[in-house]
């Protein structure tokens, strides 16, 4: 069943021009899908920057470690309702946990994107899919986002 | 959509507001209910009976009592959320009774303590996450020693040993797997198979594989076991289908049946007295390298002839041997053989001992044989 939350449909309401961001940082998570599969999850952490988002940090953290996906998602969703954000910020989280859990369930990059790209919401998320998967490789990483 | 959050009533959007001095106490509440887990896993309830009668907070002592009676979380929520004391909490108690609840929830569900509490700790707040890693890393060298193995018969220790060929394959699996099921699928396996999975989590991803193969052990039945490892099995074949996985063929870790029936007969026609001769000086490693293309005939033959001691370093060296690809194995049977041989001739000439023309041919066709 489809969970619904008057909420967070609230919170995720951000511009247009915030919601492009969200490209660089679905590339970076199928990048780092990529990165597991070559060279195994415990390279993902080398991958990380200060720039990163604490939440990508920690979550990679606990990827690697294994926690089962029920916990996984309850830690990283707990993270996010403590921290209090809304707009682009929610946003970026919500793509970070989702693309985290993705992760964790190996999925390859192809399926990690189709689930990533939801966000965009149905009439945009066919585009951008298409566009990830024309260019796969080059884009610079988002500003502060990964 | 992240379920987590899609399914979160309204009222719990709210970020926790307790000052920072009671969130450092519920940290230290947090680490005592993480320790109840880690004893009522194995003791049960009888454990949650004991930590209630010492414990002093109120919370976790009556929801520790409602739990040893044998009430269900929901209905421990369900009395916390009925009395007005605890429904009409401030901030901190709001906070500590979430945190009770959350540790409660995952040690009745018999959960991973360390899992338990990195769920407790993330209401603290993500800046508790250090201090939440390093009390796990603390509290590693505590754990008990590792179970006494479970093999329940299957083909599952050979389809581990093929996947390890290949890292990553074996990694994928796993994790495609979720820890859960391998560790499930892994308490019917012996310590190597359990070995091969443990590396790629971390030190602590590792510590809990090892401590759930152990609870499982106690917990599931061999006909659940079997059924966990027909799962794992089925993830490994749809990844193969898929052309996710690098499967060694089956050959690449066993050696060719001609070759272990040759070095099986030449171990097993010697004399005791050559055979002793011919081990000593061999290295441990070496001689538990070969003895994997050997049938367990052979295996008694060089046990019984050797000394308790040896026999123990023969055993150890046999737990620590990776798994042998083929091509390995027959290089190890290869140089046993020629040390046995060196040994038979030179106790043919010393009339100390005698090998038959029998064994001399066999131990010769294994030296000079060509995989």
């Amino acid at each position: 069943m489809i969970q619904w939350s008057a909420e967070l449909a609230r919170r995720l309401i951000c511009r247009e021009e915030e919601k492009r961001q969200m490209a660089p940082l679905i590339r970076r998570f199928m990048e780092l899908a990529r990165m597991a599969g070559k060279e195994g999850y415990q390279s993902l952490e080398s991958s990380l920057s200060e720039r990163d988002d604490p939440l990508l940090g920690l979550g990679l953290r606990l990827v690697i470690e294994g926690l089962p996906e029920p916990a996984l998602e309850d830690v990283l969703a707990t993270y996010l309702v403590a921290e209090d954000r809304s707009g682009w910020p929610f946003l970026k989280a919500c793509v970070i946990i989702e693309g985290l859990l993705a992760l964790a369930a190996a999925d390859e990059p192809a399926i990690l994107a189709r689930k990533l790209v939801a966000y965009y919401g149905a009439d945009r998320a066919a585009d951008v899919l298409e566009e990830l998967e024309r260019e796969p490789e080059e884009e610079p990483r988002a500003e502060g986002a990964t | 959509m992240i379920r987590a959050l899609a399914g979160r009533a309204a009222a719990r959007w709210e970020p926790q507001r307790a000052s920072r001095q009671k969130r450092d106490a519920l940290f230290e509440l947090a680490t005592r209910i993480a320790a109840i887990a880690e004893r009522s896993r194995a003791f049960e309830r009888e454990a949650l009976a004991e930590a209630a009668l010492v414990e002093s907070r109120k919370i976790l002592r009556t929801g520790l009592e409602l739990a040893s009676a044998g009430a269900e979380i929901e209905a421990i929520e369900a009395s916390f959320a009925a009395n007005p004391a605890f429904s009409r909490a401030d901030p901190g108690d709001a906070l500590e009774l979430c945190v009770t609840l959350t540790g409660l929830r995952g040690l009745l569900a018999r959960e991973h303590p360390y899992a338990i509490m990195r769920r407790m700790s993330a209401r603290l707040g993500i800046e508790y996450f250090d201090k939440t890693e390093a009390w796990i890393l603390s509290r590693l060298g505590r754990r008990r020693a590792r179970s006494e193995p479970l093999i329940v018969p299957g083909e599952l220790p050979d389809v581990i040993r093929a996947l390890a060929l290949d890292p990553r394959s074996l990694e994928l699996s796993l994790r495609t797997a979720g820890r859960e099921l391998a560790a499930a699928a892994l308490a019917g396996c012996p310590q190597e198979s359990i070995d091969l999975a443990k590396p790629f989590f971390g030190r602590i991803g590792a510590a809990i594989i090892e401590d759930d193969v152990a609870h499982l052990r106690s917990r599931l039945s061999g006909d659940e076991i079997s059924e966990a490892q027909a799962a794992f099995a089925e993830v490994v074949r749809t990844l193969a289908e898929r052309g996710r996985l690098k499967l060694g063929e089956e050959t690449d870790f066993i050696a060719p049946p001609a070759f272990v029936a040759a070095l099986t007969k030449a171990v097993i026609a010697l004399d005791d007295r050559v055979l002793k001769v011919g081990l000593r000086g061999l290295d441990g490693a070496v001689l538990a390298m070969a003895m994997q293309g050997m049938e367990p005939g052979a295996h008694d033959r060089i046990l019984g002839v050797l000394a308790k001691r040896d026999e123990r370093r023969l055993l150890d060296a046999i737990d620590d041997a990776a798994p042998l690809e083929s091509r390995a194995i027959q290089e190890a049977g290869r140089e046993l053989a020629a040390k046995l041989l060196a040994a038979a001739k030179a106790a043919d000439r010393s009339k100390a001992a005698s090998a038959s023309p029998e064994a001399l041919d066999r131990l010769t066709l294994v030296k000079d044989w060509e995989g």
